[in-house]
C-alpha cells in the first residue's frame, strides 16, 4: 500500500510537472512578445522591424531585424545551394551596389536572407559571402523554419520546396528604408534597376 | 481510502484524456492522430509527399480559444494588431457589445490573418498544418480514410460549399466528423495552412513552366489528379488568392503537432 501511495505521488508529481512545463512553454513564447513590445513603440505599423524573430548572421552573431535600423537596406531572399537564380540575384544587387558606389552613395547596407534554414548555417553563409566577394556592408542571415516562412510572407516572396532540397521561388530585390518600411521592389531577374537606384539615392 | 484516491486519480486523468464522455466533442482529446501516409497533390505534375503521422486539433480554434490567446498576447488584440500582420478586417465580427458578434463563442474563429494563426499555434506549442497535411486529413470520409470511395461524400462536400455562409456560424464540432475524428475540416469555414501560397510561384526561377498557367487560364480542374474532387480545387484556388495578412469571414484555422520528438523543431 505504501508503495502504491508512492507511485501515486509520483504520478501526481509527474502530472504537475508536465502541466507546469506546458505552462512555461506557453509563457515563454508569449513573454518574448511581451518584452519586446515596448521597443516597437517607435516603428510604424508596417515596419519589418516589428518582426520579433531571432536570426544569426554569417559570423554566427545573433541578430534581430531591428539591428538594421538607421540605414537604408537592400535585401533579397536566397539560399546558398541555389543553382542559378540566386547567383543572378546577387549579381543584380552587386551591379546596383557598384552603380551606387560610383555615384558616392555608399551608406547602404545589403542583406541576404536565407530561405533554406535547414542547410544554410553561418559557415555556409560565410562561404557564400566569400565566393561572391561580398563586402563588409553585406550581412547574410538565417533563422528557424517558422521565422523564415513569416518573413517570406511579409515580403511576399513565394517559396515552394522541391523534392531535391531546392526551392522554386519568386525573385525580388527590396529597398527598405531606415525605419524598416519597404519602399521599392525590383521583381524578376535582370530587371531594369534605374528606378530602383533612383529611389536608393533618394533615401540616402 | 488510499485505493479510492488512486481510482479517483485514474478517473480524473481518464476524463482529461477523453476516455470518458465519448459523445461530447469538447471533452474528447484535444488532438487526434493522423496516421503516416502519402499525399498526392492536386496537380498531376506535382510529386507525392510522404507524411509522418502527426497530431491534429480535433476542432478548429474557436472565438473563445482565440480570445484567451489575445488576452495573454495583447499585441494580437483587435485594436492593437499591426497592419503588417493583419488587414483592417481583423476580428471584424468581434464587438464590444457582443463579444463575438453574431457568432457563438464556441464557433470557429474567423477574420484572422495567417500571421496571427501562426503565432497562436506557436504559443500552444503547436504549428500550422502544411497544405499536404491538411489536405491529407481532409481526404478522409465519414467512415473511411479515402473519402473519394465513400458513396455520396464528394457530393456532400459540394453541397457544403454551395451553401452561403450562415449569418451565425455553428459551434465547432457540429458539422462533419471524419474517419480520423477530426471535426469541421469540411463544413462552413476554410482553414489556413502553413504554406498556403507556395503552390504557385511567379516562375522566374524556372521560367513559367509547370502547371500554373494551364490550370488557371481556363484549364479549370481538368489538369488535376482527381477532377471529381472539385472541392479540393476550390480550396486550392482560394489559398493561392490569399495574402498572409488577409482576413476573411469564412477563413479560420486549426493547429497540428509532430508526433515524433525528433521531428519537432
Amino acid at each position: 500500500m505504501k508503495t502504491m501511495l508512492k507511485v501515486t505521488g509520483f504520478a501526481v508529481f509527474t502530472l504537475l510537472l508536465f502541466n507546469c512545463s506546458n505552462k512555461t512553454e506557453q509563457k515563454s513564447c508569449c513573454s518574448i512578445h511581451e518584452s519586446s513590445h515596448q521597443a516597437e513603440a517607435d516603428v510604424s505599423d508596417v515596419s519589418l522591424f516589428l518582426l520579433q524573430s531571432q536570426w544569426e548572421n554569417q559570423a554566427g552573431k545573433p541578430r534581430k531585424l531591428s539591428y538594421y535600423k538607421g540605414k537604408p537596406t537592400i535585401a533579397a531572399m536566397i539560399f546558398t545551394h541555389c543553382p542559378s537564380a540566386c547567383p543572378r540575384i546577387v549579381a543584380d544587387i552587386k551591379n546596383i551596389e557598384s552603380e551606387l558606389n560610383a555615384s558616392g552613395f555608399n551608406k547602404i547596407q545589403y542583406l541576404l536572407i536565407s530561405m533554406d534554414p535547414a542547410r544554410d548555417n553561418p559557415e555556409k553563409l560565410q562561404r557564400f559571402a566569400e565566393d561572391f566577394r561580398l563586402g563588409e556592408n553585406w550581412e547574410l542571415i538565417r533563422a528557424d523554419q517558422s521565422s523564415t516562412a513569416e518573413i517570406a510572407q511579409v515580403l511576399g516572396v513565394k517559396i515552394k520546396p522541391l523534392s531535391d532540397g531546392g526551392f522554386d521561388h519568386s525573385n525580388h530585390i527590396f529597398l527598405i528604408n531606415s525605419k524598416g518600411e519597404i519602399v521599392q521592389q525590383l521583381a524578376g531577374l535582370s530587371a531594369d534597376p534605374a528606378e530602383f537606384i533612383a529611389e536608393c539615392k533618394n533615401l540616402q | 481510502m488510499k485505493t479510492s484516491f488512486i481510482i479517483l486519480l485514474i478517473m480524473l486523468e481518464g476524463s482529461a484524456n477523453g476516455l470518458v464522455a465519448q459523445h461530447l466533442p469538447a471533452k474528447q482529446p484535444e488532438m487526434v492522430i493522423i496516421p503516416a501516409g502519402k499525399y498526392f497533390p492536386l496537380f498531376l505534375d506535382d510529386e507525392p509527399t510522404n507524411l509522418d503521422s502527426f497530431l491534429m486539433d480535433r476542432l478548429p480554434v474557436t472565438n473563445e480559444d482565440f480570445n484567451h490567446f489575445v488576452t495573454e498576447n495583447p499585441q494580437w488584440a483587435k485594436a492593437s494588431v499591426k497592419r503588417l500582420f493583419a488587414d483592417e478586417n481583423y476580428l471584424k465580427h468581434w464587438d464590444d457589445k457582443k463579444p463575438f458578434g453574431p457568432h457563438p463563442a464556441e464557433a470557429a474563429v474567423v477574420n484572422v490573418s495567417w500571421f496571427a494563426a501562426l503565432k497562436y499555434c506557436e504559443c500552444q506549442g503547436k504549428r500550422l498544418p502544411t497544405t499536404a497535411e491538411w489536405e491529407y486529413a481532409a481526404e478522409a470520409g465519414r467512415n473511411r480514410p479515402d473519402g473519394k470511395n465513400e458513396p455520396g461524400f464528394y457530393n456532400l462536400l459540394l453541397e457544403f460549399m454551395s451553401e452561403p455562409l450562415p449569418e451565425k456560424l455553428p459551434p465547432a464540432g457540429t458539422t462533419l466528423l471524419n474517419y480520423y475524428g477530426v471535426w469541421d475540416i469540411h463544413g462552413v469555414v476554410f482553414e489556413w495552412t502553413y504554406d498556403f501560397n507556395s503552390a504557385l510561384t511567379t516562375g522566374e526561377s524556372r521560367a513559367d513552366t509547370g502547371s500554373g498557367n494551364a490550370l488557371f487560364c481556363g484549364g479549370g480542374s481538368l489538369q488535376t489528379r482527381d477532377p471529381a474532387n472539385y472541392a479540393a480545387f476550390l480550396r486550392h484556388a482560394m489559398r493561392t488568392s490569399l495574402k498572409a495578412k488577409n482576413t476573411v469571414k469564412s477563413l479560420g484555422f486549426r493547429c497540428v503537432k509532430d508526433l515524433k520528438i525528433e521531428n519537432s523543431r
